[in-house]
C-alpha cells in the first residue's frame, strides 16, 4: 500500500482513541471546557451510561458564531497561545471536540453575551454540518449522542451501563471538589440525581463540598493541611487514621486545580499513613497542590491524568511532612463514627430483640465503613455485649475478686478529670480501662495502647542516631539495571545512616559492604533489589526505614502489657498520661483505635434526659 | 516379621535415627522408620528426609524375618517410656497393616506402611574413601559449625566446606564455614585417600546429626564421598547425605595476612567480660567496643535507652592503640570455641577483618568482621 496522508476524520478517530476512552472521558472534557469558559452552573445529563446521551449545559462565556466551526476542528483552541509552558486552563490541546465529533453525533449550541441569538453546529461521525440559528440562553450546550457508533470495536469494550454511569459520577465528583463555587447537577435515567449547590470558594466552602462528595461524616473526621515549601503549597483535607476505606478511590488529588491520578502522590499519601494504617486500609480526602505552572508538566497524558513534577522529591516530602504533622497535631481524636456506632449499639437497650431491626443493619454498615476488622472489638459482634461491660456481670466479677483490685479511688481528684483522657476509674474484662473526664467516658484497650507507646519509643530510639552496621567479610555484589544502580548510589548517604553501606561497582552493579546489624543475617540481594524498585517508584529510600520499623513493631508487640493483666489504678493513670503525651497513640500499630470516647451528652441522650 | 530385643539397644538406635525424621511431612511414609530383620541376629532401622538417611543395626533375636515401616516419633516415644531393662517384641500382624509392640504387660498396635514404598537414597558410587578418628572428625565439625549461614538465599553457605588443601608441602583436610560476617576454619592432617578429593559442602542438618553420632572416642569413622553424596560409617551406624550443589566462595581472600597488631588475652576472663558488659544491650546486633592500648583492653557497651557498661582487662599488647567494635554475640561464639588459655587477636584497623586464634592451636582460626558504630 502506498504511503498517503490520512483523512481528517481518521486522524480524529485515532486521537479519540487516546482522549476519549469511555463516556466518562467525554464528560470530563466537556465539563472542563465549561469551567474554562467561566461557568458558575453546570448541568450534566446522561442516558444509557453516557453511551446514548451526554448533555452538558453551562452558563459560561459561550462561543462566538464565527468560531463554532473552528471549535470542532483539530488543534483549534482558545486556551493556549504560543507558549506550551504557560498553561493556566484545564484544557489546552484542542483535541476534545473534534475527537468526540469523529466518533459520535455531536451538537453544539452556544450564545455569547453579545450575540443576539444562539448558533448551532452538528458533527456526525466527523462530518461537519452548516451553522444554523437556534434558541438558547447565554452559555454553551453540548450534546453527544450515540457515542462510539462510528467505532464499533470500541463500543464493544464498554462495560455495563451501570459501570459507565458510576465512572461518570466519579469524574464529576473529582472535578466538583476543585470548584466549590460552581453548582453541579448530574441527572439522567441511568442514575440517582447528584446536586452539588454552589458554595463559597474559601476553605469552608470546599469542606462543605467535600462533605457532599465524601459523606457528611468526613468534615468531623478531617484534618486540614496547610504547608508551603519552596514555592509549592499543599492544602486540602485528609481523614484521621480511624476513618478509612478499603480502597483509595476516595483520595482526590489536584495540581493547580486540575484533577490528577498520580502514582507518586498516591504513594506519598500511603507513606505518610504507613505507621497508622494497616496495609489494606486507605485514608480519604483531597489534596490541593499549587505551584508555578512552569514547575510541572501536565502534557504527559492525553487525558492529563498524569503529571510530571520538576522536583518530585520536594512534592513527596511536602505531602508526607504535611500529613504527618497534621496527624501528630490531631493526636487524640478517635473517629466520631466510632461513637456513632457505639451510640447505635446502646440504643436498642429497651428493644425486645437487639439482634433484629434496622439498628443492627446500621451498625454493620458503620463497622464496615469505619474499617475496624470485625471481631477486633466486641461491640461489633453482638449488640447486647456492650451492656455487659457496665451491667451486672462485670460488677459481679468485681465483687467476687476483691484481691485483684482494679477499682480506683472512690472520687478522683478534679484536676485529673481535666486531662484529655481523664482519670482511670476501673479496669473491666482485664483489658479495658474505663476512665472519666469532665464531660465524657473513655474506654481504652490497654494492650493496643501500650503496644503503640512501646513502638513509638523504639522507633524514636532507632531513628535518633545512626544505626550500627555489620561489615561483611566479602562485599555482596548485586547486579542491577544501570538506572537502578545509579539511583541506589544517589541515596547511599541515607542508606548508610540506617546501616546499609553500598557503592557503585561497575556500571550495572552495586557492592554492599555493610548491612544494618539489627537485621542480623539477611538476604542482601533481595533487600537491595526491593529498595531499588522502591526508589524508582517513589524516589525515596524509606523502604529500609520501614523494614527496621517492622522489627520495632514486632519487638513492641512482645514488650507490651498483654490483655488479661490486671493494672493498678496508678498504672492505668500512668498509661493514660503517656498516651496523651505520645503522638499517634490514638491508633494501634495495625490501625485500630486504642480508645473510644463517649460524651456525657450522648450518655444522657441514651437515657432520654435530652 | 517378629523380633525380640533389649529395650536399651532399641532405644539407643531409635534415638539416632528418629531425629532425621521431620515432625511434619507431606509424604506420609517419610514420617516412618523402616524396620528390617533379614536373617542374622540384627534389626536394621532406617530413616530419611530424602536428603539425609541414617541406618543403624542393633542385636536382636529374629524369630521370623521380614520388614515394615511404622511412625518413627511414635515408636521412639513408646520405647522411651517402657521400663528400663525390659525386653521388647515387635511383631507384624497377619494382615500386614499393623505392628504390635509388646513389652511386659504393655501392648501397642501401630499402623504400618509397606516397606516397598520406603524411599531409597541411591548412593551411586563413591570416588574417594578415607578413615578418620572420631575425635578428629568431631573437632572439624564442632569448631566451625557455629558459623554456618542460616540465610537460605545463599544456599552455598548453608553448610561446612570440607576439602583437602596443601600448605607447606603438607596435605591438610580442612573444614570452613561462614555466614558473611565471620568465618571459621579448622584443619587436620589429611588421612590417606583424600588426595584429589573434590571440595564438598555438607548441609547444616547433616552436620548437626553427624556431630551427635561421633561421640565414641575410640571409633574410626569411614568417610566415602563423590561430588554429589557423602557417607559416614560410624560402627554400626551409616549416615548418607546429599551434598549442597554450589560453589563455596574463595574464602582464602578474606583471611587477612598483613594484620600486625597482636593482642594476647586470657580467654576465659575475656569471654566473661564480654558476657557481662553485653547484658546492658538486650537487643540483637548491639556492639561491644574494644579500646586496646598498652597492656589493657577496655570493653564498652552503650545503650542510650538503658545505660552503659565498661570493663577493663589486662592484656598483652604493645602496638599503636586501636578502637574497634564487634557484635557481642560473635565474640562470645568465638571465645566459646577457643579451647585454650590464651586467645590471640591479630588486628589491622576498625574497618578490616580481625583474625582470632588459640595460641595453643595454630590449626584453627576465626575471622571476624567488625561493626561500625
Amino acid at each position: 500500500m502506498p504511503i498517503r496522508q490520512l483523512s481528517e476524520t481518521v486522524i480524529n478517530q485515532i486521537a479519540a482513541g487516546e482522549v476519549i476512552e469511555r463516556p466518562a472521558s467525554v464528560v470530563k472534557e466537556l465539563v472542563e471546557n465549561a469551567l474554562d469558559a467561566g461557568a458558575t452552573r453546570i448541568e450534566i445529563a446522561t442516558a444509557g451510561g453516557g453511551l446514548n446521551l451526554i448533555r452538558v449545559v453551562d452558563d459560561g462565556s459561550g462561543i462566538a458564531p464565527g468560531e463554532l466551526s473552528l471549535a470542532v476542528s483539530r488543534h483549534c483552541t482558545s486556551k493556549l497561545s504560543e507558549d506550551i509552558h504557560d498553561i493556566r486552563s484545564l484544557g489546552f490541546r484542542g483535541e476534545a471536540l473534534p475527537s468526540i465529533g469523529s466518533v459520535s453525533r455531536l451538537a453544539i449550541r452556544s450564545r455569547t453575551a453579545e450575540a443576539d441569538e444562539a448558533m448551532e453546529i452538528a458533527v456526525e461521525g466527523g462530518k461537519v454540518s452548516a451553522l444554523r440559528p437556534a434558541a438558547a440562553n447565554r452559555g454553551t450546550q453540548v450534546e453527544v449522542r450515540d457515542l462510539f457508533y462510528a467505532t464499533p470495536v470500541r463500543l464493544k469494550f464498554m462495560k455495563g451501563e451501570r459501570a459507565e454511569a458510576t465512572a461518570i459520577t466519579d469524574v464529576v465528583k473529582r472535578i466538583a471538589v476543585a470548584f466549590p463555587a460552581v453548582r453541579f447537577t448530574l441527572s439522567g435515567t441511568d442514575r440517582t440525581r447528584l446536586d452539588l449547590p454552589a458554595e463559597t470558594s474559601d476553605e469552608d466552602g470546599r469542606l462543605r463540598r467535600l462533605a457532599k462528595v465524601l459523606g457528611e461524616e468526613f468534615p468531623k473526621n478531617a484534618l486540614p493541611l496547610d504547608a508551603l515549601r519552596e514555592g509549592v503549597h499543599l492544602g486540602g483535607q485528609v481523614s484521621i487514621p480511624s476513618f478509612t476505606r478499603a480502597n483509595a478511590l476516595m483520595q482526590f488529588a489536584y495540581v493547580n486545580g486540575r484533577p490528577v491520578r498520580d502514582r507518586q502522590i498516591a504513594a506519598a499519601i500511603r507513606a505518610a499513613y504507613a505507621d497508622v494504617l494497616p496495609r489494606d486500609r486507605h485514608a480519604i480526602g483531597a489534596l490541593f497542590l499549587t505551584l508555578d505552572p512552569g514547575l510541572v508538566d501536565v502534557n504527559v497524558h492525553p487525558a492529563k491524568a498524569d503529571v510530571r513534577f520538576r522536583d518530585p522529591g520536594l512534592v513527596r516530602g511536602l505531602i508526607i511532612g504535611a500529613i504527618r504533622q497534621a496527624l501528630a497535631e490531631a493526636g487524640m481524636r478517635p473517629a466520631t463514627s466510632g461513637t456513632a456506632g457505639m451510640m447505635a449499639a446502646f440504643r436498642p437497650g429497651g428493644a425486645p430483640s437487639p439482634h433484629a431491626g434496622p439498628a443492627g443493619a446500621h451498625r454493620t454498615y458503620d463497622a464496615a465503613r469505619r474499617g475496624w476488622p470485625s471481631g477486633g472489638f466486641d461491640l461489633e459482634r453482638s449488640p447486647s455485649r456492650p451492656l455487659d461491660g457496665f451491667g451486672e456481670t462485670a460488677q459481679a466479677a468485681f465483687a467476687h475478686r476483691p484481691g485483684a483490685d482494679a477499682r480506683a479511688a472512690a472520687e478522683p481528684p478534679p484536676e485529673t478529670l481535666r486531662h484529655p483522657l481523664g482519670a482511670a476509674r476501673a479496669q473491666v474484662h482485664a483489658n479495658y480501662i474505663v476512665a472519666q473526664t469532665e464531660d465524657s467516658l473513655v474506654i481504652v484497650d490497654q494492650h493496643a495502647a501500650h503496644e503503640r507507646l512501646v513502638y513509638e519509643a523504639l522507633k524514636q530510639a532507632i531513628h535518633s542516631r545512626p544505626l550500627p552496621a555489620q561489615m561483611l567479610l566479602l562485599p555482596e555484589i548485586v547486579d542491577l539495571p544501570e538506572e537502578d544502580a545509579e539511583r541506589l548510589a544517589s541515596h547511599a548517604g541515607t542508606l548508610a545512616r540506617f546501616g546499609l553501606g553500598l557503592e557503585r561497582f561497575g556500571p550495572g552493579a552495586v557492592a554492599v559492604r555493610e548491612t544494618p546489624a539489627m537485621l542480623g543475617e539477611t538476604d542482601v540481594q533481595g533487600l537491595v533489589r526491593d529498595l531499588a524498585d522502591e526508589i524508582a517508584e517513589t524516589d525515596s529510600a524509606d523502604g529500609l526505614r520501614e523494614r527496621l520499623d517492622a522489627i520495632a513493631a514486632t519487638m513492641a508487640c512482645h514488650g507490651s502489657v498483654r490483655s488479661g493483666r490486671r493494672l493498678k489504678p496508678d498504672e492505668m493513670n500512668a498509661l493514660l498520661r503517656q498516651m496523651e503525651a505520645t503522638p499517634g497513640s490514638g491508633t494501634c500499630n495495625h490501625g485500630r483505635p486504642t480508645y473510644i470516647e463517649l460524651k456525657l451528652s450522648d450518655i444522657e441522650r441514651l437515657f432520654g434526659r435530652r | 516379621m517378629r523380633v525380640t530385643l533389649e529395650r536399651s539397644n532399641l532405644l539407643k538406635s531409635l534415638n539416632h535415627v528418629h531425629r532425621v525424621v521431620e515432625r511434619r511431612n507431606t509424604i506420609p511414609i517419610l514420617s516412618n522408620v523402616l524396620l528390617k530383620a533379614e536373617g542374622g541376629a540384627v534389626l536394621e532401622m532406617k530413616a530419611t528426609d530424602l536428603d539425609l538417611e541414617v541406618t543403624e543395626a542393633t542385636p536382636a533375636q529374629v524369630e521370623q524375618p521380614g520388614a515394615t515401616t511404622v511412625p518413627a516419633h511414635l515408636l521412639y516415644d513408646i520405647v522411651r517410656k517402657l521400663p528400663d531393662g525390659s525386653e521388647v517384641m515387635l511383631r507384624t500382624d497377619a494382615d500386614g497393616h499393623t505392628m504390635t509392640v509388646t513389652s511386659g504387660r504393655s501392648s501397642f498396635k501401630l499402623q504400618c506402611l509397606p516397606q516397598s514404598d520406603f524411599p531409597e537414597l541411591t548412593a551411586g558410587s563413591f570416588s574417594h574413601i578415607f578413615r578418620l578418628d572420631a575425635p578428629a572428625l568431631k573437632g572439624l565439625i564442632e569448631k566451625t559449625q557455629f558459623a554456618i549461614s542460616t540465610e537460605e538465599t545463599r544456599y552455598y553457605l548453608n553448610g561446612i566446606f570440607l576439602h583437602a588443601h596443601e600448605t607447606g608441602g603438607k596435605l591438610m583436610l580442612r573444614s570452613v564455614a561462614t555466614d558473611g560476617h565471620r568465618l571459621a576454619r579448622a584443619e587436620i592432617e589429611a588421612p590417606a585417600g583424600t588426595e584429589g578429593m573434590p571440595g564438598v559442602i555438607i548441609p547444616r542438618k547433616t552436620v548437626s546429626e553427624l556431630q551427635k553420632l561421633v561421640d565414641n572416642p575410640d571409633i574410626k569413622v569411614v568417610v566415602e564421598l563423590s561430588d554429589t553424596k557423602i557417607r559416614f560409617t560410624i560402627g554400626s551406624i551409616v549416615l548418607t547425605s546429599k551434598l549442597i550443589d554450589g560453589t563455596f566462595p574463595d574464602y582464602q581472600r578474606v583471611i587477612p595476612s598483613g594484620n600486625d597488631k597482636r593482642l594476647i588475652i586470657d580467654r576465659q576472663s575475656f569471654a566473661a567480660a564480654v558476657d557481662r558488659v553485653s547484658t546492658i544491650s538486650s537487643e540483637r546486633g548491639r556492639a561491644v567496643k574494644l579500646a586496646i592500648a598498652d597492656g589493657q583492653v577496655t570493653l564498652t557497651v552503650n545503650n542510650p535507652d538503658s545505660g552503659s557498661a565498661v570493663e577493663e582487662i589486662a592484656a598483652d599488647y604493645d602496638s599503636d592503640p586501636i578502637e574497634i567494635g564487634f557484635n557481642a554475640r560473635y565474640l562470645l561464639d568465638v571465645a566459646a570455641q577457643l579451647g585454650g588459655t590464651n586467645a590471640q587477636f591479630m588486628l589491622a584497623d576498625a574497618g578490616s577483618p580481625t583474625l582470632i586464634n588459640d595460641t595453643a592451636d595454630e590449626q584453627t582460626l576465626y575471622v571476624l568482621m567488625p561493626m561500625r558504630v
